[in-house]
């Protein structure tokens, strides 16, 4: 790897250099070297949207399957079977193997390849370079391989949906010993090797991604970008980037002593088994604890790494539409930060009950509500960014705003979940579920909607429809809320997540009405979100076409660059920067863009 | 790297130049090298963990105590000399780095050949200690020393013994690679014609990450 | 770039002779060290000064990777920030150690209290008896539970 990095050397300070070389190159490009195998950060970008709305849109149908089974648990779909074979769907009903392989690769999916790489890789790859007046990555070529690797990964944990024993099965945490051992499930054959190669190519990329996002961030920013003058869109992405190169190695240690104990006979994470059918294993000495500690010394971090890119993109794009400057531009950076360090903190809050040491819990306790005051603080400036704006409310906006009412809702329940002794109540039940969907799930799941339908224009040179973002934002947010709210009480009543069927249950029988109403929501919602990428792929396509350089009137020095960018973003110099991004009505003036010096009877920001 | 002269009121933050006062190649490989450190400090915590809630653990005096061609009962003995030869190859590397910062191409290439010497002595060690150990009867998943209290042992002790040696191992053997292509590349005159030896430091960075990991490794499971 | 190549030789003298002073700096270390862990050859397992001598090669380990860091890596003649960035998050180190070290201690101290019959320590060399295990397990579950 060392050996790609030391190969551009050189080429970061030289601009200037790099400018004509690229100007250059626009006209004799070929189809692979522009759309395949492309070095450009916006192409590079698309590649990464793209791919993760593929993903979403087949985790998304996964929970719809799973839904089915618990939504209607006593219906035969007996067409399903003919569409999806016997092993997904016997005698018209989802069964228990399938139903367990689909709640994991859902989440896995979600997690690492929508909301991470999806995410992070598309606007971070898109509008770092943008932001900060650069002509490309750091290095474009980790930059290209970085997409390479993710797409690799995805397409093994494709193949893991195929193999005859079906995919893991053992949820996205993959906690040993159902991980660490073939015979404790189906899953964990075939399945398992397919998703342990597939997680550890997304660790390679992520980390490739990650050292260029924060490389070209500090190193490359055009002249007069001071590090506080950088929108918060880069800043979050900055932190998102750091927070990836330090949790994923922990992941990656802890898959290499997994790979271990499930090929090469040690005992990491075992330690006195009995399997039906197999016998005593003679593994003996490891715990399974310390595999759930390394899970989530990354996968603590990963929440953020999720939830924070949305977080920079919301205040980006609140600012532009409320026409108002972000609200404590400081103190969002510096809850940005303290969130980063706190991520890496707090790990244990998952383990609660696992037989952590219950003091070494307590300060755990600690740590975890700490997270709160970061994030109370960002909820309030976005609160009061919004406060005496002039909104227009674009699809943009309005999914900026959805995402902090959801951030709210659905951080709040997180205080509940970190105290260790209201946890014994609430751990694994369907409480955990909502709380964690809204906060970072659907919370990112609107960050991402905004940040594509706010940069649409930007990418493609034409907008998306807005009548079909309004119908596809208001039934979204209707749907989260009425899929996720309502398992709040189901999780208070102590009904367990990842159970098969529930009607076995006396005191889960009260909520089949509920789980069915959930279910029925579940679809609903789905469908719209095909509305959605109707609504992408028109209009890349069809949109209506863009015709000024910044049709939002914001600041930042993406929309300084010529409406359909070539490789090396602008045509000539790039622009100096005179001022933070967010001078929006001030002195009479609706904005500044960054670009224009400060003017000598100028009132201070 | 053009304003090594740079005074205290330079503002390293204000854009149009690095804040770090280095190529971009530099910071990921640093950062890529941090990110590593937690892979290594990952895999040593585990093993730390699990040796906290293990009763009892062998005395590495007693199972790493034998030298080629002498013989047991010298613990401590062999390791020494494998610390010893990457502290040196450490040290020619730092010397290769040295004479690529002075464009001195013979001294880069007489040091970097001594350092992939160093590497590959290294790796020899490591490859007659774990044949040795195989002999013995230790391998992933079977441990046959016992405890210092005289109990049985759990296989742990060798299960990451093997495997962090054998990661640290795999580091070395990655980073001779890394810096064979630098022999080959300076032997070609390919950084003489870049005008400098900007790689060489890079590869240097990456061979003393590997030694000071050897560091932690060696103390962590000869020591104590 | 070009001035690289007009560092004084004054400057590369003594570039060259930090270099082997670090060099017998970490070798008087890993001297210092190997002597204390020979010491320790016939020590009993549990008692005090074994643990001292632990502790004593745990810092002469730190002084070492700061030797190496700082000086061959070269981190100490980099400007601040590089320096802070390197070191800072190297602070996470400390939670994450005593995090995982103390849970691990405790999960010893459970299983001694749960299910005492299932040390490793309790079962000498060569009669190892499998079926005591299995009911350890059982009994370790409830435990847990």
């Amino acid at each position: 790897m060392s050996n790609e990095i030391a190969l551009g050397a050189g080429a970061g300070l030289s601009t200037e250099l790099a400018s004509e070389h690229h100007e250059h190159h626009e006209h004799h490009q070929s189809f692979i070297t522009k759309y395949i195998f492309s070095t450009d950060h916006k192409m590079i970008s698309k590649q990464f949207l793209i791919t993760g709305i593929i993903w979403a849109f087949l985790g998304g149908l996964m929970s719809v399957l799973f839904r089915l089974q618990l939504g209607y648990p006593d219906s035969h779909f007996y067409w399903l079977q003919d569409v999806l074979g016997k092993f997904w769907v016997e005698d018209g009903r989802i069964t228990p193997q399938a139903y367990y392989a689909l709640v994991t690769i859902h989440g896995t999916v979600m997690v690492f390849f929508v909301l991470t790489a999806g995410l992070s890789g598309t606007f971070a790859n898109f509008l770092i370079p943008l932001q900060i007046g650069a002509r490309d990555m750091a290095s474009p070529f980790m930059n290209m391989l970085s997409y390479w690797f993710f797409l690799a990964a995805g397409l093994v944990m494709l193949s893991s949906l195929f193999v005859e024993t079906g995919p893991f099965s053992g949820g996205w945490v993959a906690y040993a010993p159902l991980s660490a051992l073939r015979d404790a499930s189906p899953g964990s054959k075939s399945g398992m090797d397919l998703w342990l190669i597939s997680i550890i190519l997304f660790v390679v990329s992520s980390l490739l991604g990650g050292l260029n996002y924060i490389a070209t961030i500090l190193n490359m920013r055009t002249k007069g970008m001071s590090m506080t003058r950088l929108p918060l869109t880069i800043w979050a992405l900055f932190f998102t980037a750091v927070i990836g190169v330090l949790s994923f190695p922990v992941l990656f240690s802890g898959f290499i002593l997994l790979i271990f104990d499930r090929n090469f006979g040690t005992s990491f994470y075992l330690s006195d088994i009995f399997i039906n059918g197999v016998g005593a294993l003679p593994n003996e000495g490891g715990t399974a604890i310390l595999y759930q500690h390394l899970f989530w010394f990354l996968g603590h971090p990963e929440v953020y790494i999720v939830l924070l890119p949305a977080m920079g993109m919301a205040s980006e794009i609140m600012s532009v539409n409320a026409r108002k400057p972000i609200f404590g531009y400081m103190a969002m950076i510096g809850s940005l930060f303290a969130i980063c360090i706190l991520s890496f903190l707090v790990w244990a809050h998952h383990m609660f009950v696992s037989g952590l040491n219950p003091f070494v819990g307590s300060v755990f306790v600690l740590l975890t509500l700490l997270i709160a005051v970061p994030s109370a603080i960002k909820v309030f400036n976005w609160l009061t960014t919004l406060w005496r704006g002039n909104i227009r409310f674009t699809p943009g906006m309005l999914f900026t705003i959805g995402f902090v009412s959801l951030f709210i809702s659905g951080g709040l329940t997180g205080i509940w979940l970190g105290d260790s002794a209201l946890d014994i109540h609430l751990h694994d039940t369907y409480f955990v579920i909502a709380h964690f969907h809204l906060v970072m799930g659907v919370a990112s799941m609107f960050g991402m909607f905004a940040g594509i339908y706010h940069w649409f224009p930007k990418m493609y040179g034409r907008y998306m429809n807005n009548t079909l973002a309004y119908i596809h934002f208001w039934i979204t947010l209707a749907g989260a809320y009425l899929i996720f709210w309502p398992m709040h009480y189901e999780g208070l009543a102590g009904m367990p997540r990842r159970y098969y069927d529930y009607s076995s249950w006396e005191s889960f029988k009260q909520f089949a009405e509920l789980n069915r109403f959930i279910s029925t929501v579940v679809i609903i919602t789905f469908a719209t979100q095909l509305l959605f990428i109707f609504n992408f792929f028109y209009s890349i396509f069809k949109g209506r076409k863009v015709t000024t350089k910044n049709p939002w009137g914001a600041n930042t020095l993406e929309w300084t660059t010529p409406i359909n960018p070539g490789h090396g973003n602008w045509e000539g110099e790039i622009p100096e920067v005179h001022r933070w991004a967010y001078d929006y009505n001030k002195d009479g003036r609706e904005f500044i863009p960054q670009t224009e010096p400060v003017g000598a009877d100028e009132s201070q920001h | 790297m053009s304003t090594t002269t740079a005074t205290a009121t330079t503002k390293w933050w204000s854009g149009g130049k690095s804040p770090f006062n280095v190529e971009y190649g530099k910071i990921m490989m640093w950062y890529f090298l941090m990110s590593d450190t937690f892979t290594f400090g990952a895999l040593l915590i585990s093993y730390g963990t699990t040796r906290f809630a293990t009763q009892g653990w062998p005395d590495p005096n007693h199972v790493f105590n034998s030298f080629p061609g002498l013989g047991s009962g010298y613990p401590l003995l062999f390791v020494s000399l494998m610390t010893f030869i990457l502290i040196l190859s450490s040290v020619t590397m730092v010397l290769a780095v040295q004479a690529g910062q002075n464009m001195n191409k013979k001294g880069v290439v007489i040091n970097l050949i001594f350092t992939i010497i160093g590497g590959l002595a290294f790796l020899s060690c490591q490859a007659w200690e774990w044949t040795h150990l195989f002999h013995e009867g230790a391998w992933w998943g079977r441990n046959p020393f016992i405890n210092a209290d005289g109990t049985q042992s759990t296989t742990n002790f060798t299960n990451f013994f093997f495997t962090i040696t054998g990661f640290h191992g795999f580091h070395v053997f990655s980073g001779v690679v890394i810096n064979v292509i630098m022999l080959i590349m300076a032997l070609n005159n390919t950084f003489e014609k870049k005008g400098h030896y900007l790689m060489i430091e890079k590869a240097g960075l990456y061979w003393h990450f590997v030694d000071l990991v050897w560091v932690f490794v060696f103390t962590c499971f000869y020591l104590v | 770039m070009e001035d690289l190549r007009i560092l004084d030789d004054a400057h590369a003298v003594a570039a060259r002779k930090e270099v082997y002073r670090v060099t017998i700096i970490l070798s008087v270390l890993t001297i210092i060290e190997l002597a204390l862990g020979y010491s320790m050859v016939n020590m009993s397992e549990q008692s005090f000064s074994r643990h001292l001598i632990k502790g004593i090669i745990l810092i002469l380990m730190l002084a070492k990777a700061f030797y190496i860091v700082a000086y061959f890596m070269h981190l100490k003649h980099e400007i601040r920030n590089l320096i802070m960035t390197i070191v800072l998050p190297l602070g996470l180190f400390i939670w994450f150690i005593i995090a995982f070290l103390a849970d691990g201690n405790s999960f010893r101290e459970l299983r001694n209290k749960y299910a005492p019959y299932d040390q490793e320590s309790n079962i000498p060399v060569q009669q190892k008896v499998h079926g005591e295990h299995e009911k350890g397990t059982i009994e370790l579950k409830k435990a847990v539970e």
